[in-house]
């Protein structure tokens, strides 16, 4: 095993996953971990998960009560023969408490199949950022599903990146079971070439008085194909609630695919819902500034790429906790436009 | 003489198969201030345009040479490298990009492309601290993305701080007036004043004398269909003031209408 192994982020409080199996980190305040037999609980139709809930031997869990001040890392890698790599993750966050987990995956050298579930209840006025970040080696294929059950009062913030497998699909569910609740969820597909990235979402609105907002963007170059795949469902008396999706694909070459579907399942009478997509390429008027300033065309796509994916990242703000994530986060988008 | 900063010889530009600038000719020598003056479609704007090298523009005969050097053979970044740089009649919104990072990047990759030293954070942000408080420009506007949400005036103010940073030898302004209220323009006149220099030349696009004002032209030309019709000095522009275009268009005016024939 190499020494230097998954991926760094200053300051976070570590939870390694090596080929699937969970190890616990010293103790902080106000987190609990355990290390549980068999899947994370949840019924879910979704295939893929079914299949991880069949072969998971142990999973992670992590209870969080009370305000987690450093971000909690959970450090994803796979290495060493090509493998099926099934693991799985349960975060329970209590009733007002907050905190921030990172999960990141890495690794895969070889053709790895990684097949990854985590289960996340937010509980009454909790506050709870999720990102995750798909650094895995793009020889290798990865499945990932991560399911919110929602409490009332709750803030949720979401964020997928995906920017590694050649193969991949991130599937996204979220229940909203009490009112008063708001959830953004965010994600990026960077799909260079040879690579198929796939993001399906469910969202429910099962109560009256929640609000939630879907921001997906999807950069594609040549040989590369992003897909997003949005459904959202206002259950029947889940009045008031106020749904706005959104898909933005940026496709930098011939050859580049970027495909959308979005889905409105409304049973209540008394809602506000949309959903949008644009796609279009990089645009030649802003190219044209930046280089008649003296910046070459290659650093000026990447300012125009970067400039695409940056309102993904606007929410990590200001602040030492997050500068650290924003730097990690930002970073995957050059790493990407400079690897092109 | 010294050779000219800017030397345009016989330049033919079509568009789509349209010529639109039919032989221009215009030579800029360091320090002097020339005024284009003429109507809407008489290819002002084209010719900006086309030395700054954006795309769609067909140069079908004629040379350009800035200090020398044939511009036209250069991409848009590499003209900028040289020394020209154009002030946009609109300047481009871009969500996204901050001000100030685009300064440093604009500012880094003009120095990194002379072989000079690239400016560390510290001494850029002072550079710009400089450059805005003698322009008289509110350093908080440079916080925000690049010209997006900017007023008319703030963005031509932040192109004339472009243009102060990236010390330019040929300064080309499209029409820097238009949008501008008395006050805003008075600024960018006083902007353009400053960065007046013996090793740099002007050529201001305008519509208007009222711009002459402020930025006193050496020379004066009146464009009119694709070309110069009439160069003098800045007494020209009080003539046009005057007189209208009326008596420069080819073809001429019909009287009755008021309207080309």
């Amino acid at each position: 095993m190499p020494a230097e192994w998954g991926i760094k982020i200053a300051g976070a409080h570590r939870f390694a996953m090596k080929n699937g199996t969970p190890a616990l980190a010293a103790p902080v305040a106000g987190l609990t971990a355990h290390i549980r037999k068999g899947p994370v609980g949840g019924a879910n139709e979704d295939a893929v998960l079914a299949l991880n809930h069949a072969l998971v031997r142990s999973h992670l869990g992590l209870e969080i009560s009370g305000q987690t001040d450093r971000i909690i890392q959970i450090d994803h890698w796979r290495g060493g023969p090509a493998a099926h790599v099934t693991s799985a993750v349960q975060i329970e966050v209590a009733a007002g408490a907050s905190a921030t987990v990172v999960e990141t995956f890495s690794g895969s050298a070889a053709a790895h199949l990684g097949n990854h579930a985590t289960r996340i209840k937010v509980g009454d006025g909790a506050s709870f950022t999720h990102i995750v970040l798909d650094k895995s080696d793009h020889i290798s294929r990865h499945l990932a599903s991560f399911d919110y059950e929602i409490g009332a009062d709750v803030r949720l913030r979401s964020l997928v990146i995906n920017d590694g497998a050649a193969l991949s699909r991130t599937y996204i569910s979220a229940n909203f079971g009490g009112s008063g609740s708001h959830g953004d969820f965010g994600g990026l597909n960077l799909a260079g070439e040879g690579t198929h990235l796939d993001i399906p979402l469910d969202i429910v609105h099962a109560v009256a008085g929640t609000t939630s907002t879907e921001l997906f963007k999807q950069v594609a170059n040549r040989g590369g194909k992003a897909i997003f795949q949005g459904r959202i469902i206002v259950a029947r008396g889940a009045q008031k609630t106020d749904a706005k999706m959104m898909m933005a694909g940026l496709m930098l070459a011939e050859g580049a695919q970027i495909l959308a579907k979005p889905e409105l399942e409304i049973y209540a009478d008394d809602v506000v819902c949309g959903h949008g997509a644009t796609c279009g390429d990089l645009d030649d008027e802003q190219l044209f500034y930046l280089m008649s300033r003296g910046i070459d065309p290659a650093d000026a796509r990447a300012m125009l790429v970067r400039a695409f994916v940056e309102e993904l990242f606007d929410f990590l703000g200001e602040g030492d906790l997050y500068d650290v994530l924003h730097d990690v986060m930002s970073g995957v988008a050059s790493d990407w436009v400079a690897g092109q | 003489m010294s050779t000219p900063l800017l030397e345009i010889n016989d330049l033919r530009v079509s568009v789509e198969d349209r010529e639109i600038l039919k032989g221009v000719n215009l030579t800029l020598q360091g320090g002097e201030v020339h005024a284009i003056m003429g109507r809407n479609g008489s290819g002002k704007s084209t010719l900006s345009y086309v030395l700054a090298g954006k795309a769609g523009y067909e140069v079908t005969g004629g040379t350009v040479h800035l200090k020398g050097r044939d511009l036209l053979a250069m991409s848009p970044d590499q003209r900028a490298v040289a020394g020209l740089f154009l002030a946009f009649q609109y300047p481009i919104e871009i969500p996204g990009v901050a001000t100030m990072t685009f300064l440093k990047v604009a500012l880094n990759a003009q120095r990194k492309a002379r072989g000079e030293a690239e400016l560390s954070t510290p001494d850029f942000i002072r550079v710009v601290r400089e450059a805005a408080g003698e322009l008289e420009i509110d350093t908080a506007m440079l916080k925000r993305a690049l010209n997006v949400g900017f007023s008319g005036g703030e963005k031509k103010r932040a192109e004339i701080l472009q243009m102060s940073l990236l010390k330019p030898s040929i300064c080309v302004m499209d029409e820097t007036d238009s949008g501008l209220d008395i006050d805003a323009l008075k600024i960018v006149a006083r902007g353009v004043n400053i960065l007046r220099n013996p090793d740099r030349a002007m050529l201001v696009i305008t519509h208007y004398q009222r711009l002459l004002n402020h930025i006193v032209p050496d020379k004066v030309h009146v464009f009119a269909d694709g070309r110069i019709v009439k160069s003098g000095g800045k007494e020209l522009a009080l003539e046009l003031e005057k007189q209208g275009y009326a008596g420069f268009d080819e073809p001429a005016l019909d009287s009755a209408t008021g309207l080309a024939s």
